[in-house]
């Protein structure tokens, strides 16, 4: 394969994962070089996103209006709730370049990721805001491990960077002491890396009316906002959103 | 014994029928925007289910097989009613209370009218690609055209869509989200 041959149909293929392995493989190391290629397959991808998003939620049917009539307007919210988020990335990765001091390749399926994390070495800070919604063991070692990686990352480029971790529904969990297997890991973020912490209040009043105990938290723990309130302010201002 | 054993299964396939429902009504919406249209295109799309259940031999298909069904209803209405009908999207108003709080809601809108101008061929391979998550194969299948006119016809209207969405550039999501802010 050449680079003649990348065409917007290839690109198209890419991101759809339907190119051979050699030829993801050439693609993925083309775009780490190639910053027109990187838009182009961003773009691609967040047409993709944004078909995805507009009949997520659809009005009802007869039959399901029906039974759910209670549960619409939170889903409803829920789904605006979501393009925010997905304006607020792809207004990011606009502001966004390739880090050179990065080798390391890019996947298919997480060229937003990728954008966040590999951003030019302008020194100018960074803000980023990281969304764990699960207690989700593959999902929260994913979540700490991209939270070090970036810290570790801008740190070594000399990078300025402001990383907020906000936490919702279950993942609440991961914040409580008494049950908690990370509270080391989140502890040391919250310590030794001045990185934000918060957990949803929402999710915290839920788990008490559930589970009728106070909810007790790590020191640090900011619990004055809700994800929904937390989330869409940043982006308002300028941050990037990656989920875990 | 053989008749609870059929009884048993010819429920269990119901209810996986019936446990589609809800990604089939959506699927439908985004072909239609006409909430009674998909509401019966889907109740058509289970009951040809339950009634040819028989003619799904591997139940690892039954997704394929569904939406196939689907399409071919979506098919048969507009072979009555002609292809160049009207479009009405239905929004109840819940919807309108939803978009005082979240103006971003406006652009769902303006991504439902950009895919609501593509020609139908390509609305009905854009969303079963990239809200439906079918590979190219399963279109292919679905819609029962090769699979190169699956790429061609996903490939324009992305192509659309990113002209229609993506290329008025920033500003204008920029202008959302100040609106948002008032």
């Amino acid at each position: 394969m050449d680079i003649k041959d990348i065409t917007e149909d290839k690109l198209n293929m890419f991101i759809d994962e339907q190119l051979d392995n050699d030829e993801m493989e050439f693609i993925r190391n083309r775009l780490l070089e190639d910053k027109v290629l990187r838009e182009q397959v961003c773009q691609l991808k967040a047409v993709r996103e944004l078909v995805g998003y507009a009949y997520s939620d659809v009005p009802q049917s007869r039959a399901a209006s029906e039974s759910k009539r209670g549960s619409r307007f939170f889903l409803s919210r829920a789904v605006a709730a979501t393009v925010i988020l997905m304006v607020g990335v792809i207004v990011g990765w606009l502001s966004y370049e390739f880090n050179p001091l990065s080798n390391s390749g890019i996947t298919a399926d997480n060229t937003f990721q990728y954008i966040a994390n590999y951003a030019n070495v302008d020194h100018k800070e960074r803000r980023i805001i990281l969304h764990i919604d699960s207690s989700d063991i593959k999902v929260v070692d994913t979540a700490l491990n991209e939270a070090n990686q970036l810290l570790a990352s801008y740190r070594a480029a000399n990078t300025p960077m402001k990383l907020e971790v906000v936490t919702n529904k279950s993942a609440i969990n991961i914040l409580r002491p008494d049950i908690s297997p990370y509270i080391k890991q989140i502890q040391t973020l919250i310590d030794d890396h001045d990185v934000e912490v918060y957990a949803c209040e929402r999710s915290i009043m839920k788990a008490h009316k559930k589970e009728g105990v106070e909810i007790v938290l790590l020191p640090g723990v900011r619990t004055d906002k809700t994800a929904r309130e937390l989330i869409p302010e940043r982006l308002e201002r300028g941050w990037v959103y990656i989920r875990a | 014994m053989n008749i609870v054993k059929n009884f048993v299964a010819s429920f269990t396939l119901k209810s996986e029928f019936a446990a589609r429902r809800n990604k089939l009504y959506r699927i439908a919406y985004s072909w239609c925007h006409d909430v009674s249209l998909a509401d019966d295109l889907v109740q058509e799309t289970i009951y040809k289910a339950i009634k040819n259940a028989e003619k799904l031999r591997d139940r690892t298909t039954i997704d394929t097989w569904m939406y196939r069904i689907l399409f071919n209803c979506w098919q048969d209405y507009l072979r009555v009613k002609g292809r160049n009908i009207d479009f009405i999207d239905t929004e109840d108003d819940s919807q309108a209370g939803l978009e005082e709080n979240y103006q971003q809601s406006q652009i769902v809108k303006r991504v439902r009218a950009a895919i609501e101008q593509l020609p139908l061929p390509l609305r009905e391979v854009v969303t079963l690609a990239d809200f439906a998550g079918f590979s190219y194969a399963q279109i292919a299948e679905i819609t029962e055209v090769p699979i190169g006119t699956v790429m061609s016809r996903l490939f324009r209207a992305r192509k659309n869509l990113k002209q229609h969405l993506l290329d008025f550039g920033s500003d204008d999501i920029s202008e959302l989200k100040l609106r948002r802010i008032k």
